[in-house]
């Protein structure tokens, strides 16, 4: 009997190594795209379809799976403006309106392509379902994500990711009716900490108005910061 | 001549007869009547309610603003100088102007309760709730020149009185869903924390923001406006950081049917760089609307035309039937058979010109009395009370004067020709 399970796990294993399962890839997307704890340097230029752009200049930090705090520190109409997530809130914190009030998951990220849920919410394992779907090239698997409940940012979500380092390459978004409202590149693939590397580039198209996108840019990223919980409360914005 | 007198006596013979057909032809006509006044006044208060109620008649943009108007019609703006304002007001038919911003905002509501100390999170029922609206920027004091309507509807409190108010309207249906009241007048202002934010992302895409309450509540009064809010207008312009720019100039006209002729003296005033449209191209959901009825109107009309004429085929029949011997002594003194038909379809003209002239001066004068007096009703999908007053058109009035005659005799032709074709010799064998 142990003989024929160790034919069985020898026989297994080479398919494991060859074919991760769906599982696996989103594990790893996730902590690619959103490690558990980290302090970010991030900029994001937004383009709109008259040609125009706008770049805003944030510090994130993240703290567990549902914590997140953006601090805007460029432009001048932006500064001091924060953004936080706890659980399945999220506030913005507007400096004259001394106070910060709700703002819900599919919103524009300022008026950009990301909307909220984008930026603030990056785990895939628990947002959606995935399935592996046959990929349009051989160098990349599909994933294929169903939204799990309504708080998510998209209803289904296509995932391209490169085989030889399970690196994400582009991200197809949907919405309600099955049409294409976003699609991602990720590019810039950059080893910030020793064994870590992500794409520090992601470019948001506006699949609606093919004249709008969105590129956010990490300039830096440190993992296993120590943040207080006290950084991650509503009384605590503005401060 | 002589025909028409023989006609009338012909008709007065049998006055029982002539009596019932004459009644079903006035009925006929004035249901018809009454059916267009009211349909038409249904109308009129479907238009006014968009135009008088939240349009204007007029409305001004920059180039390009309709066709974009789902992406982000904020850079399709305008200065508003004093001068622009001049001279749309000199157009001639111009009455009023009002500056206007149309922008998508947030409205978010306060928790209510404060959030705990120990970190923990609010259950869902105690938070504050976001809800997207479609908000216009007003300055109420041309607005009430523009829209005099909306300020009738408004209910609970009302239109903020500046444009640098902190107050805002909302539709009644969205403001109880959000679990949002009217803030009394005169009252204290909530704390900061208390009140509604509303936010929006600026000119140039950064989210901005400011504390408002509600100052009163607006009911829906066309379908699909429950996410209408009105906002001061120099509030929104902080919030979108437009100082002294507006997206849209609302115009009010007089006479109302001089809309056409002020979009194009306006259009040419203007130039090239703005569009002008007026209410029924900006709002082609009302021509269908309208088409839509008077196609229903039309065959209704047919199905009674058709009733009341059988009615006097079947009487005329009925005539020719009992005339026989009578029909048989004209053709053999040698009346022709072609007058033989004049003298029937003659008969119908004269039922059809009295029972059209009576049906149509009581109908009339019913439609009149209904339009002075006006019908409680609300319009298709509007919360708001509106009063149906119904009217008829001179147009209305001169084809159905022609009309109905001319059915009447076209309805005699048959049992004319009918009795055109009776041989002498049988006819006055006939008992």
């Amino acid at each position: 009997m142990k003989k024929v399970i160790h034919l069985l796990t020898l026989l297994a294993l080479p398919a494991l190594a060859a074919e991760p399962t769906v599982n696996q890839l989103l594990a790893k997307y996730d902590s690619i795209m959103g490690p558990l704890s980290f302090e970010a340097q991030t900029q994001m230029t937004a383009t709109r379809e008259d040609g125009t752009s706008r770049t805003y200049v944030m510090k994130m930090l993240k703290k567990d799976n549902d914590k997140f705090r953006i601090y805007f520190a460029e432009p001048s109409s932006v500064k001091g403006q924060e953004v936080l997530r706890n659980g399945d809130n999220l506030w913005v914190y507007i400096p004259n309106l001394k106070r910060s009030t709700r703002i819900a998951n599919r919103d524009s990220f300022q008026g950009g392509d990301f909307n909220n849920a984008d930026v603030l919410r990056v785990n895939y394992q628990i947002d959606y379902h995935g399935t592996l779907i046959p990929s349009d090239s051989e160098d990349t698997y599909c994933v294929e994500l169903k939204a799990k409940n309504p708080d998510t940012a998209y209803d289904s979500i296509k995932l391209y990711i490169r085989k030889s380092d399970l690196m994400p390459v582009k991200g197809q978004y949907f919405g309600t009716s099955g049409q294409m409202i976003r699609s991602a590149a990720f590019s810039d693939y950059q080893e910030f900490e020793k064994g870590y590397t992500r794409p520090a580039k992601v470019v948001m198209q506006n699949e609606q108005v093919k004249a709008r996108k969105t590129e956010l840019i990490t300039k830096s990223i440190t993992l296993k910061v120590d943040v207080p919980v006290q950084r991650f409360t509503q009384s605590d914005l503005g401060k | 001549m002589a025909l028409l007198k023989l006609a009338v006596r012909n008709l007065r013979r049998n006055r029982r007869r002539s009596t019932i057909t004459l009644a079903a032809m006035i009925i006929g006509t004035v249901a018809m009547t009454c059916l267009r006044g009211f349909i038409n006044g249904q109308q009129r208060v479907i238009i006014d309610n968009q135009v008088e109620g939240r349009m204007g008649a007029v409305q001004v943009h920059k180039r390009g603003y309709i066709a974009n108007v789902l992406t982000s019609p904020l850079a399709l703006d305008m200065a508003d100088t004093p001068e622009l304002r001049q001279k749309l007001a000199k157009i001639p038919g111009v009455v009023a102007v009002a500056p206007r911003i149309e922008f998508g905002a947030m409205l978010s509501t306060p928790d209510k309760k404060p959030q705990p100390d120990d970190g923990s999170l609010l259950p869902p029922a105690d938070q504050g709730k976001t809800s997207f609206i479609m908000a216009t920027a007003i300055d109420p004091q041309a607005e009430a020149l523009v829209t005099p309507l909306r300020n009738s509807f408004i209910r609970g409190g009302k239109l903020f009185a500046s444009v640098d108010a902190h107050d805002i309207v909302l539709n009644d249906d969205f403001a109880r869903g959000l679990e949002v009241a009217v803030h009394p007048e005169g009252t204290p202002l909530p704390k900061v924390e208390q009140q509604l934010a509303l936010l929006a992302p600026d000119r140039d895409g950064a989210l901005n923001g400011e504390n408002v309450v509600m100052g009163a509540a607006l009911p829906s009064f066309s379908p699909g406006d429950r996410r209408i809010g009105l906002v001061p207008l120099g509030t929104a312009q902080r919030i979108l950081r437009m100082e002294g720019r507006v997206t849209e100039y609302s115009l009010a006209v007089s006479p109302f049917d001089a809309a056409p002729r002020v979009r194009d003296a306006a259009q040419a005033a203007l130039g090239p760089d703005f569009e002008v449209h007026t209410w029924s191209e900006l709002m082609p959901f009302i021509g269908t609307l309208t088409n839509t009825q008077d196609f229903i109107f039309s065959v209704i009309s047919g199905v009674f035309l058709a009733v009341v004429l059988l009615g006097i085929v079947n009487a005329m029949l009925m005539t020719v039937l009992e005339r026989v011997r009578e029909i048989g002594t004209m053709l053999a003194v040698g009346m022709r058979r072609v007058q033989i038909i004049q003298l029937f379809v003659m008969e119908g003209l004269v039922i059809g010109i009295v029972g059209g002239l009576l049906g149509i001066a009581l109908g009339y004068l019913i439609v009149t009395l209904a339009g002075h007096i006006g019908i409680p009703l609300p319009a298709p999908g509007a919360a708001v009370p509106s009063v149906v007053k119904p009217f008829i058109t001179p147009l209305y009035l001169v084809s159905a004067l022609v009309g109905v005659p001319v059915g009447a005799s076209l309805a005699c032709l048959w049992p004319a020709w009918r009795a055109s074709r009776l041989r002498p010799v049988e006819a006055l064998q006939t008992a």
